[in-house]
């Protein structure tokens, strides 16, 4: 601004009169003078202010052309000849002011072909649904911590899903998931533990790994439940594991994944595969544990279940009870992310609605 | 299981709020679902978890709070004057299955009026929510409530033969339950019977022959033992679950089924105006063994990862009424109660001691990070870095439900045998497995139109299921593209309408530059047909020469159901040949430090010779100073006859070993063009 102003002045300094009509003499005058300041234009504003003074619509060129008319004859050759010299020498005196230093930056707001306003044209990034961030985001959580991904079918046996869990047929603990089967025999996984025991199988403790992955239960779906949703499965198994290190771990994560202020509370419960077992519930991101919908007014959201691996399961899988002791856990993903993004229905999370989606890139 | 507050405040003293006990109860392990006040009572609503039938007792979360607030448990009166007849004169007990009934119980109450139960006992039924019925089946139910001890009253006189026989059904037998339901029973099934006939099922529900009713006198009072696992078979055959069987199959106190029996007869005397006949039949052939478990106290210390004393940990057990029998200062012998089936070894005690002193005792600020050498888990990871690249691409992730309908499946011309119905589904809408990903991009692509999104370039990765021939089901990833409309022009051009072709190009784009950037190298082929794709707009797609996926231009009938007019184009392809080469690391290549000539030239042909042929052509006549080709321009229109097309291409030419000249590069491209129009009998389109 301050800048222009001191420009404006320059170009005052020397004023052209403008005159009716111009006589050659005065044209190769004033075309010098043009010269000259094209020449010493500091600026593209300076060297721009000179065009538009010289060569503008309402500048010096467009009166001396206008002027010819009213000219003796014996002179109007004459200066016809000096105008076109005019005009072709202050534009090559204008080009060259701008080539030799690099005066080409468009001056905003002056240049009618330049508008920055209109809306950026670059194609943009696409987005990752909340429930694949979440996970991504709970694996180098995890990693960090050390541990590693594993991963189990879908379609699983009984024998994975229960018994090698502890949760023999004909018994009372089975009617805690209901459980879809297939014409074959197999069913789908109600939870990602089977995964637990197809990693022990595999691999002699240390054992310590992650595993992501969707589960399926015959719950009608609600605001909270969907007969189709994802967990992440936590594995430990070493010399001593305690329940102090699983509790750490999992309020580790918690931190990491929602914030610095989350709460979690662990309260008892029971699952055939882990003894203890536990709940654990996170306080509600959204509400700041004051009660709001998504937390249903108690200003926690449960997560999932965890506990000590029962050493029946860790018989079942030729591991030696005496010699390592292990946790397990698992989370709900659908949930950790109604937490961390604010969404109050998880039904949202599979009516891929674009209107929806496009807010988590 | 509903827990009247004023009615557990019978059996044990303490002082806290409903709300104050609710938690404390919450956070030992009995969760307190909610509080119901019914005017001047307040009803805990308790989920009780499989493994603590104990607590399926007003009796039994008593225990719990003694244990919780140090306070002492009461137990109700059973103490009653006998008649002068004995029970053996009266009736008898053969059990017949020991292993299904370990034990059975039965006295006789005679001299019954059968009236309506007192006000205070119909008024915690129904806050129990059990609905009142007359004094004595009010009675059984109420002791079941109080301790967890399910009880069957008989009308004795409608019972023949004076006795009771425990056995299993006899092939082809029926009966008539309570509820009114003629039961087809089977031998797998222990029944309770008179000398003629059954007249209860065990431990699920009793007949309907055998019912008190307003003229009973003489009642038949049985408590028993029933083994929980043929109990839960029996109830899940007859697809009857009832307060009673639910307790069983969870497993009742064996210790207390004569108690039971006496509190109920107790009851009976005072409320129905009974006479108890002397004595009890109780047959109770092996009485069960105390179960024992031997502890350690470091062992508890360190799966906790808690200091807590030894005095503190037998103060614990001591409190939940478990005996300690020896003890040094390693370790322990416990004894447990016939009451806590759940209990039997050093681990589950530990978690007894845990959620006693309170869960909020372990610390939960250090966390450990450990690392297990050897273990590779990058194939895992790759799908991550697929998923990125894709979001990099400019396309939006779903997700779609595992679970389709049958019915639209059918639609897309799937082979039946080839996919994977479930035994039990919800609905019909979730009633098979997805075998591909595309019915669902397709559906998810419509929605969004018809909530007035006119473009969209969505994708998914996740699993496809199909059955094999051996009835197996095998799954594998799966990553789909949906592309709708116009969502490859840049904002400002949108309202320049996009051809299929167009659209099939930005898909093509995307699998290019995905591929790449993957490091595998990909092809589009042979064309396929589709009853979704529209005729002659698909083709197959090959990852490194193999056919693992295809593309193409949705079929205008499909696209019309959906209501959608704007061209939709979608890819399905396998995600592990994407995969294959992710972790390849690129190794630096020399760049040419010679400048390239670039030379244009644009071909009229015939719209049925493809591209591709003319860039084969080019390169096959080629020298090998010609780096790359590139089509700039696709003119149809004035001065192109119809049928055919214009197609500008430019070439680059740049020598690896030295600058060449103009000439240089214009004798090559001469000689590339003049063949390439004598190959394919093309012209150059003129240029003015």
């Amino acid at each position: 601004m301050c800048r222009n102003r001191r420009a404006d002045r320059r170009i005052m300094d020397m004023e052209v009169r403008a005159v009716k009509t111009m006589r050659p003499s005065e044209i190769a005058e004033l075309m010098q003078k043009a010269l000259v300041d094209c020449a010493g234009a500091a600026s593209a504003e300076e060297l721009e202010a000179a065009r538009i003074k010289y060569l503008g619509r309402k500048g010096a060129l467009p009166a001396i052309m206008k002027g010819l008319k009213d000219l003796d004859p014996s002179e109007r050759a004459e200066a016809g000849k000096l105008a076109n010299e005019f005009k072709k020498a202050v534009s090559a005196a204008i080009a060259e002011g701008k080539r030799s230093s690099g005066k080409t930056a468009p001056i905003p707001g002056r240049a009618p072909s330049f508008d920055h306003t209109l809306p950026g044209l670059w194609r943009g990034l696409g987005s990752r649904h909340p429930v694949s961030q979440v996970i991504e985001e709970s694996v180098r959580i995890f990693s960090s911590l050390g541990f590693t991904i594993a991963d189990g079918p879908d379609v699983e046996t009984e024998y994975y899903n229960f018994d090698a869990l502890n949760t023999p047929a004909d018994h009372p603990s089975r009617d805690i998931q209901d459980t879809f089967w297939l014409k074959n025999g197999s069913l789908l996984r109600t939870q990602t533990s089977p995964v637990q025991i197809r990693v022990m199988e595999k691999q002699p403790p240390p054992v310590r790994i992650v595993a992501p992955g969707r589960c399926y239960r015959r719950d009608t779906s609600d605001a909270t439940h969907s007969a189709n949703f994802h967990q992440i499965e936590g594995l430990y198994v070493d010399a001593t594991v305690s329940m102090t290190d699983l509790k750490s771990d999992i309020t580790y994560f918690a931190q990491r994944m929602i914030g610095p202020d989350v709460k979690v509370r662990f309260r008892p419960h029971f699952f055939p595969f882990t003894e203890p077992s536990v709940e654990y519930d996170f306080s509600c991101h959204a509400c700041d544990g004051d009660g709001c919908r998504i937390c249903k007014k108690s200003g926690w959201i449960e997560i999932s279940g965890a506990g000590m691996v029962n050493p029946k399961v860790l018989k079942s899988v030729g591991y030696d009870p005496e010699a390592v002791s292990g946790y397990a856990f698992g989370m709900g993903i659908e949930r950790i992310a109604m937490i961390k993004y604010g969404i109050n229905d998880i039904r949202m999370l599979y009516e891929n609605d674009v209107r929806f989606l496009g807010q988590f890139v | 299981m509903r827990v009247p507050i004023n009615w557990l405040k019978e059996y044990v003293e303490f002082d806290a709020t409903p709300e104050e006990l609710a938690d404390k109860l919450t956070f030992s392990g009995l969760e307190v679902e909610q509080i119901e006040s019914l005017g001047a009572e307040y009803v805990l609503e308790i989920e009780v978890t499989p493994n603590r039938p104990d607590c399926l007792s007003i009796i039994g979360v008593a225990r719990e709070v003694a244990a919780l607030y140090e306070s002492q448990l009461k137990w109700p009166d059973a103490d009653f004057k006998e008649g002068s007849e004995r029970v053996e004169a009266l009736t008898s007990v053969e059990l017949l299955d020991p292993a299904g009934c370990p034990r059975y119980t039965a006295r006789v109450i005679d001299d019954i009026k059968i009236t309506d139960s007192p006000g205070w006992m119909q008024e915690r039924l129904t806050q129990c929510g059990v609905n009142p019925i007359n004094n004595v089946v009010d009675i059984t139910n109420y002791v079941m409530l109080e301790c967890g001890q399910p009880m069957h009253a008989f009308d004795k006189k409608l019972l023949r033969g004076e006795r009771i026989i425990v056995r299993p059904a006899a092939e082809g037998e029926k009966m008539a339950t309570l509820d009114g339901v003629d039961r087809e029973i089977s031998p797998d099934m222990l029944m309770i019977a008179d000398a003629r006939k059954p007249v209860a099922v065990a431990g699920v529900m009793g007949g309907a022959g055998s019912e008190i009713c307003g003229d009973t006198t003489t009642v038949l009072l049985e408590s028993a033992y029933f083994e929980p696992t043929q109990n839960r078979k029996t109830s899940k055959m007859l697809g009857l679950v009832t307060e009673s069987s639910y307790r069983f199959e969870r497993g009742v106190d064996i210790g207390k089924v004569e108690w039971a029996s006496r509190r109920a007869a107790y009851l009976l005397a005072e409320h129905a105006g009974g006479t108890v006949a002397q004595g009890v039949l109780d047959v109770y052939p092996e009485e069960a063994e105390e179960r024992r478990a031997s502890c350690r106290f470091a062992k508890i210390r360190e799966l906790m990862g808690v200091a807590i004393s030894n005095r503190r940990i037998v103060e614990i057990l001591e409190s939940l009424e478990l005996t300690i029998e020896e003890q040094d200062e390693d370790s322990f012998i416990v004894a447990v109660p016939s009451f806590r089936v759940d209990l039997e070894c050093e681990r589950d005690m530990v978690e007894e001691i845990a959620r006693i002193e309170g869960l909020d005792k372990v610390p939960d600020d250090r966390p450990r990070a450990e690392i297990v050498p050897n273990i590779d888990d990058s194939a895992l990871r790759a799908v991550f870095e697929c998923r990125n690249r894709l979001v990099g691409l400019g396309l939006i992730e779903v997700m779609n439900y595992s679970l389709v309908s049958s019915e639209i499946i059918r639609k897309f011309g799937f082979d039946e045998g080839s996919i994977v119905p479930l035994l039990n589904p919800i609905s019909a809408s979730q009633d098979v497995l997805r075998p591909a990903l595309l019915p669902q991009m397709i559906e998810t692509l419509g929605r969004n139109r018809a909530h007035q999104a006119a473009e969209a370039g969505l994708f998914e990765i996740g699993r496809v299921f199909r059955m094999d021939k051996d009835g197996k089901s095998r799954e594998s990833d799966h990553l789909a593209v949906g592309l709708m409309g116009n969502v490859g022009r840049a904002i400002i051009d949108k309202r320049r309408e996009a051809a299929p072709e167009e659209v099939f190009l930005w898909m093509k784009g995307i699998i290019e530059k995905l591929c790449s950037s993957l490091r595998v190298s990909n092809c589009l082929s042979v064309q396929k047909e589709r009853p979704y794709f529209r005729a002659g707009c698909a083709v197959s797609v090959e990852i490194n020469g193999v056919e693992c996926g295809e593309m193409g231009v949705i079929s205008l009938e499909l696209s019309e159901a959906l209501r959608v007019t704007e061209p939709m184009v979608v890819l399905e392809m396998q995600v592990k040949h994407l995969l294959q080469s992710v972790y390849t690391v690129p190794q630096a290549r020399p760049i040419p430090i010679y400048p390239s000539i670039v030379r244009d030239v644009a071909i009229v042909i015939d719209d049925a010779v493809q591209s591709e042929q003319v860039t084969e052509l080019i390169r096959k006549n080629a020298p090998p100073e010609l780096t790359d080709v590139n089509v700039f321009d696709i003119y149809r229109g004035k001065g192109i006859r119809d049928g055919k097309r214009s197609i500008a291409y430019s070439l680059t030419y740049q020598s690896l070993e030295r600058t060449l000249t103009d000439a240089e590069a214009n004798e090559f491209h001469e000689s590339i063009v003049t063949s390439l129009l004598k190959e394919l009998d093309a012209e150059i389109r003129d240029k003015k």
